[in-house]
């Protein structure tokens, strides 16, 4: 009796591990969702942050009066110019994330001309340069030809985070300002407040 | 023999040679790699822990990889790999319960090793002074900002780094914030008294005036006064740094010692019998730490030690000790108790096989950080702006140069200049003085004592 049960035992103790190493190397399990479902997974900053700052920076941007002084009083669309968002976070935020949303829906606004900042330009300018030696003389573009932007856009991110063993409190703020390159007055200010817990589980398996 | 004990010794055998492949202790998969550091090659050193490719997750050999590949230049692959630690780390977080039950059945290494608090707060300064070397100031302020909320979270003042709030300071005053910066040198002050059992530094003579010409700086004039006598600075003046830049050297001096596995008998009344158990220790006394000597411009001085690692990691092992050796215990208990499990199954043989099986997985958990300096020294000079040949001399014991590191500084006024070098040992190429007998790392022990 003692040797029939130690050797289905011994088969079923094999069986199970063969069985936990073998599925170990079995593809991953992937699932698509849409780009605006919330998943919040390690309580860092995430898209669905990115996207609420964008979200509320580009309703408000359009509604303030900044725009309409500026087209009664020089009769066109204001030329805006991407400065640097400093990040002055407890983590590494990629800032371009929101501020492409914000350049996307302020250009398909029609209300808003962006020109290429500083890091954009520098590829174009020397495309422009091989124009002058390489292309046809009616297709150059000439150079000097491009438009000074009338405002910057710079801004940053900020954090205060609270901490005790296991659980987080995390506050974000996000500010953008609207600075007029001639007087260097600002016109516009935009801020997003986000604030999350993390509660960190004190055992696992 | 019956069929039950053929099979039993049959098992036995084989998880014998299953588990005993893993039963080097970390300190014996180091050596290599520890040699090649100690030889002055820490590009061979990297090469040896890049051949554990496998462990790609794994905090000890992140934590390795971090650091030799900042000592050959590569700073982004540094990051990436400091970068997998601290993730892994904040995994371990929370205490699994089947490593824990492992750890009392087979050896300490069942639990993930997620390193020491100081060395989890390390981390962020390694990572800060690789953005540093790349320019990337404010990446770099947002790694002194994660090491904060860490030691927030641990609350208590002998937890903190005074090293890591030094730096702070130096980050956020090249940032420009000397606000924070001053509330970094102040925590630092106070860190380094309440850590000085620990470290043996007192509070170094580079941190009091730091935080002297910050209180000046910000015009405190009370809160410096007050300082200046409870320091012992009373002669102090706080310079006139306008046009000036300032060149901060930050130098990682020698190796952390290796924590080596230490076994011996003692007696467990519960069985009434002697059991053999293994803990990790530092067999051999702290190393030699040379001095060096900064050269730059007019200036020549000597670097002051800011943090002294071999001393937290002797006080960090010791304080762990009774929990350590505690599960040993029970795990020498657990581990008669199957030998006896398995003698009555099996006889004599089964006994026999389970002894060999238990004496071979008994290994001391020697895992630690092993890359680390053993002591970080600092410089700090204000120099007038422009280009400078900066020259850093170790100094061997008996007082002559026995290496020599140079590098192009440029100054700019109002801004500085932040460096960070490793030195372990002469390097075997042009430019040191030759000499056999003035390194400054301990010899390898081999530390795997038999009963």
């Amino acid at each position: 009796m003692q040797v029939i049960n130690l050797n289905r035992f011994l088969v079923a103790a094999t069986m199970g591990l063969v069985v936990a190493l073998g599925t170990a190397g079995c593809n991953p399990k992937i699932t698509r969702v849409s780009s605006d479902a919330v998943t919040d997974l390690s309580g860092k900053w995430n898209d669905t942050d990115s996207r609420l700052v964008a979200e509320e920076m580009i309703q408000d941007v359009l509604s303030r009066p900044w725009l309409n002084r500026f087209s009664r009083k020089s009769g066109k669309v204001p030329t805006v110019i991407i400065g640097t968002v400093r990040n002055l976070s407890h983590e590494h935020i990629n800032t371009r994330t929101f501020i492409r949303d914000l350049e996307k829906a302020l250009i398909n606004s029609g209300e808003v001309e962006f020109v290429a900042s500083a890091n954009e330009r520098d590829e174009v300018r020397s495309e422009r340069r091989d124009q002058d030696l390489n292309a046809r003389e009616d297709t150059r573009k000439a150079m000097g030809q491009e438009i000074g932007a009338d405002f910057m856009l710079k801004g940053s991110i900020n954090t205060i985070i609270d901490a005790v063993s296991g659980e987080q409190a995390r506050f974000y703020q996000v500010d953008l300002t609207l600075i007029d390159l001639e007087s260097n007055r600002k016109v516009w200010v935009g801020q997003k407040k986000i604030k999350k817990t993390v509660e960190k589980s004190g055992f696992r398996f | 023999m019956d069929k039950v004990s053929i099979r039993l010794t049959a098992l036995l055998a084989v998880s014998c040679l299953l588990i005993l492949q893993g039963c080097t202790t970390a300190a014996q998969k180091s050596a290599g790699m520890r040699q090649f550091l100690e030889q002055g090659r820490p590009d061979l050193a990297l090469v040896e822990v890049e051949k554990n490719a496998e462990k790609e997750g794994d905090v000890m050999e992140n934590m390795n990889r971090g650091i030799l590949r900042s000592m050959t230049g590569d700073y982004q692959g540094s990051n990436d790999a400091l970068e997998k630690a601290k993730n892994e780390i904040e995994a371990l977080y929370a205490t699994s319960i089947t490593k824990q039950a492992g750890a009392v059945i087979v050896n300490d290494e069942a639990i993930s090793f997620d390193g020491d608090r100081f060395e989890q707060v390390l981390i962020h300064a390694y990572m800060a002074l690789n953005y540093l070397a790349e320019s990337d100031m404010d990446a770099a302020a947002v790694e002194i900002r994660q090491a904060d909320v860490k030691m927030m979270e641990w609350g208590d003042t002998p937890e903190e780094d005074p090293f890591m709030r030094y730096l702070a300071g130096i980050i956020y005053e090249a940032l420009g914030e000397d606000d924070e910066a001053l509330v970094s040198y102040r925590r630092a002050v106070e860190v380094y008294k309440a850590t000085n059992d620990k470290q043996g530094l007192g509070v170094p003579l580079q941190a009091k005036k730091d935080l002297l010409r910050m209180l000046a700086k910000n015009g405190l004039w009370s809160e410096y006064k007050q300082y200046r006598k409870e320091l012992g600075m009373q002669q102090y003046q706080a310079p006139n740094d306008k046009g000036y830049g300032e060149l901060v050297v930050v130098f990682n001096n020698g190796l952390v010692p290796q924590r080596q596995m230490k076994a011996f008998q003692t007696y467990s009344s519960e069985l009434a019998l002697n059991i053999r158990i293994a803990v990790p220790d530092y067999p051999n006394p702290p190393s030699y730490v040379n001095q060096v000597q900064l050269n730059v411009g007019p200036v020549e001085k000597l670097l002051e030690p800011v943090e002294n690692l071999d001393g937290l990691a002797r006080a960090a092992l010791s304080s762990d000790m009774p929990v350590i050796t505690a599960r040993a215990i029970a795990r020498a208990v657990v581990k008669k108790k199957s030998e006896k499990e398995a003698g009555d199954r099996g006889g004599a043989l089964g006994q026999l096989a389970m002894l060999v099986l238990n004496t071979a997985t008994e290994i001391a958990d020697t895992r630690c950080w092993n890359t680390l300096p053993q002591m970080i020294q600092v410089g700090r000079v204000f120099l007038k702006p422009g280009q400078y040949d900066l020259k850093l001399n170790v100094i061997g014991r008996t007082g002559a140069v026995v290496d020599s590191i140079t590098a192009p500084v440029s100054i700019v006024a109002g801004k500085k200049t932040i460096l960070n070098k490793y030195w372990v040992a002469p390097r075997p190429y042009a430019g040191n003085v030759a000499g056999s007998n003035q390194t400054a790392a301990a010899p390898a022990a081999t530390g795997v004592t038999s009963n």
